[in-house]
């Protein structure tokens, strides 16, 4: 092994572990605190950062890409199955199915979706490909040969 | 572009991967027993356990009725179910085990191509999580979201806050990927950096490689920020470029801005360059020809939108949209529309839409309006949905100039564990005259907390 890898091997980690003991950050409560309900408005109680993340908006949907982000954030009140209800890789179940008695939510595919898909994927394709480009488009293959 | 070799590479390349899909299925069917077997165990484990563990878990049982086009009745029984065990340390860290997946028997006609029988295994990882830095570790199956990924991946992750502001995460595994996985990457790996004020801004600038037998399958780098320069005004966005076609694959920004409580306007903008964005699909949906699907492959698609709410009276809200679509290749088209909202969390909801299309296709001309309830009656919950498209050429639409679907749903809470719902969709469509779709879902929730914590994780 050359001197200049074995210098890299330790002085890498080294330089992180580093980095990461000067951070002495408190970490985001692993569980929220206080028990949430639907979809909440975090401007009620916060009003640092996380008062952006108004569930209730009409943009959330469009910028919650940004915001998971800090993943670590999300699963103080989101198990990962939250997660995986939209963003599988394989699902059958349309999200609006799974969430049938709850009308007030941001879901995609509602209604007589067959119909639908090929005006959305007319006018806007990229709003399909970020969860059936690479995965989770076993069934489109049923007529998209 | 290379992206849907499936069909290139022929019938070997189809069996080899039957194969190995058929193996997974009775693997993943194997976990999913095993998780079962797992939660149930813990049940009357219960008094046995730690004073700083808690085991939480979800088992939702589906059953899917419906008719399809070709005239097969299917009857999909579903479970899903998902796991959990935190062992929480007395430094305030943390290691925790995540399970979740899903099997499949159909009971009727089969649902899919293949067996009457399917499952997945859609995480399942272990996770230390620091007191300190925000430290995250986890390994095994996950779902990774740094920047330009947002990937599904079995392998390792890793992010901590560094110093002066300074955050980092960086993964590295074997892409989960379904059939058609096709020829797609074994092995992705990528980083993001990020410098954060806690109050005013986060940006950040991140990378991901992938390999396919040992080459170059995508490469990507892009730049995130969420900016907040004051209390009201709230910016998002993200740039992505493909250095393997060497272009700009997508800008994408929004802002909003609520100057008082009750009134929130917002924008966005976003540039799509179909030949660096579209790369390495897996599906032909998604491989534009203007012969076969009328979409040059070539295309940049332009988008400007913008709207406002207002929350009129107390639980009253309205609001309009509007969105712009310009192309270089085909003709623009907009979309825009308005809401009214009124909602009483826990007990009464009701909403009501107008959106009009006028886009560059006969097919894109139509008004859509949708009318939605819900009520709470103790521990019955019932919800009616209703959504009509009205398009102006029916010609283009199997002759269909009004499309509806109508949903109608209940569920009932027995406790706070245990729930049953149910919901009839009837629709009128292009494919069908009448269409009746059953849905049956029986969820049971189990939690043992073990120790004196907080709050609850009430979101699935």
């Amino acid at each position: 092994m050359k001197n200049s890898t074995f210098l890299l091997i330790i002085m890498v980690p080294l330089m992180a572990w580093s980095l990461c003991a000067c951070a002495n950050t408190a970490s985001v409560a692993r569980i929220h605190p206080e028990a949430v309900q639907g979809l909440p408005n975090c401007t009620e109680c916060h009003t640092d950062s996380w008062s952006a993340l108004n569930h209730q908006a009409p943009d959330f949907m469009i910028k919650h890409k940004i915001y998971a982000g800090s993943k670590f954030a999300c699963t103080s009140c989101h198990q990962e199955s939250f997660c995986s209800d939209c963003h599988a890789h394989k699902e059958e179940i349309k999200p609006n199915d799974k969430y049938f008695n709850s009308p007030e939510r941001s879901l995609p595919h509602r209604g007589d979706y067959l119909s639908q898909h090929k005006i959305d994927g007319r006018i806007n394709p990229a709003s399909c490909f970020k969860c059936h480009g690479r995965q989770n488009n076993e069934r489109c293959i049923t007529c998209h040969r | 572009m290379t992206s849907v070799n499936y069909y290139e590479k022929g019938g070997d390349v189809l069996i080899s991967h039957q194969e190995k899909k058929s193996r997974s299925i009775w693997i993943n069917l194997l976990v999913m027993a095993g998780m079962v077997t797992a939660a149930w165990a813990t049940l009357p484990a219960k008094p046995l356990m730690a004073a700083d563990y808690a085991i939480s878990g979800e088992s939702n049982t589906i059953l899917r009725m419906k008719t399809t086009i070709d005239g097969k009745d299917l009857y999909p029984l579903y479970e899903y179910l998902r796991f959990s065990v935190v062992s929480k340390e007395q430094d305030g860290s943390a290691i925790s085990l995540h399970l979740g997946g899903w099997g499949r028997v159909d009971l009727g006609d089969k649902s899919s191509r293949n067996d009457h029988a399917d499952g997945d295994l859609q995480f399942g990882y272990l996770s230390y999580q620091g007191a300190r830095n925000n430290l995250v570790v986890n390994a095994g199956r996950q779902f990774v979201v740094e920047g330009v990924a947002a990937q599904r991946l079995d392998g390792l992750y890793a992010r901590s806050d560094l110093a002066a502001g300074f955050a980092a995460a960086a993964y590295a595994g074997s892409p989960v990927v379904t059939e058609p996985n096709l020829t797609a990457d074994d092995f992705v790996g990528g980083a993001r950096v990020t410098h954060s004020d806690k109050k005013y801004y986060t940006l950040g600038i991140s990378a991901l490689w992938s390999l396919a037998g040992g080459s170059r399958y995508r490469e990507e780098g892009g730049v995130d920020l969420w900016l907040r320069p004051i209390t009201q005004v709230d910016i998002t966005g993200s740039s992505s470029y493909n250095s393997i076609t060497d272009g700009w694959m997508e800008h994408a920004y929004t802002a909003s801005f609520a100057p008082i409580e009750n009134l929130r306007l917002f924008a966005d903008l976003s540039r799509i360059n179909y030949s660096d964005y579209f790369y390495r699909v897996t599906t032909s949906a998604l491989v534009f020809d203007p012969l076969t699907n009328g979409i040059d492959p070539n295309e940049r698609l332009l988008t400007l939108g913008g709207g406002g709410s207002y929350t009129v009276l107390k639980n009253i809200t309205v609001a309009a949209d509007y969105r712009h679509y310009d192309y270089d290749i085909a003709r623009a088209a907009n979309y825009y529309g308005g809401k009214v909202t009124y909602w009483v969390p826990e007990s009464f909801g009701a909403g009501f839409s107008v959106h009009r299309m006028d886009g560059n296709d006969a097919r894109l001309e139509y008004l859509e309006s949708r009318l939605y309830a819900m009520k709470k009656l103790g521990k019955a919950t019932v919800t009616l949905d209703f959504i009509d498209v009205n398009y102006d050429n029916p010609a283009r639409m199997n002759d269909v100039e009004n499309a509806l679907a109508v949903v109608v749903a209940g569920s009932y809470e027995f406790d706070k564990n245990l729930q049953l719902g149910a919901s009839v969709d009837y629709s009128h469509n292009p494919f069908f005259d009448h269409e009746l779709k059953g849905f049956v879902k029986l969820t049971y929730l189990f939690d043992m907390n073990r120790s004196a914590e907080g709050g609850t994780q009430s979101e699935k």
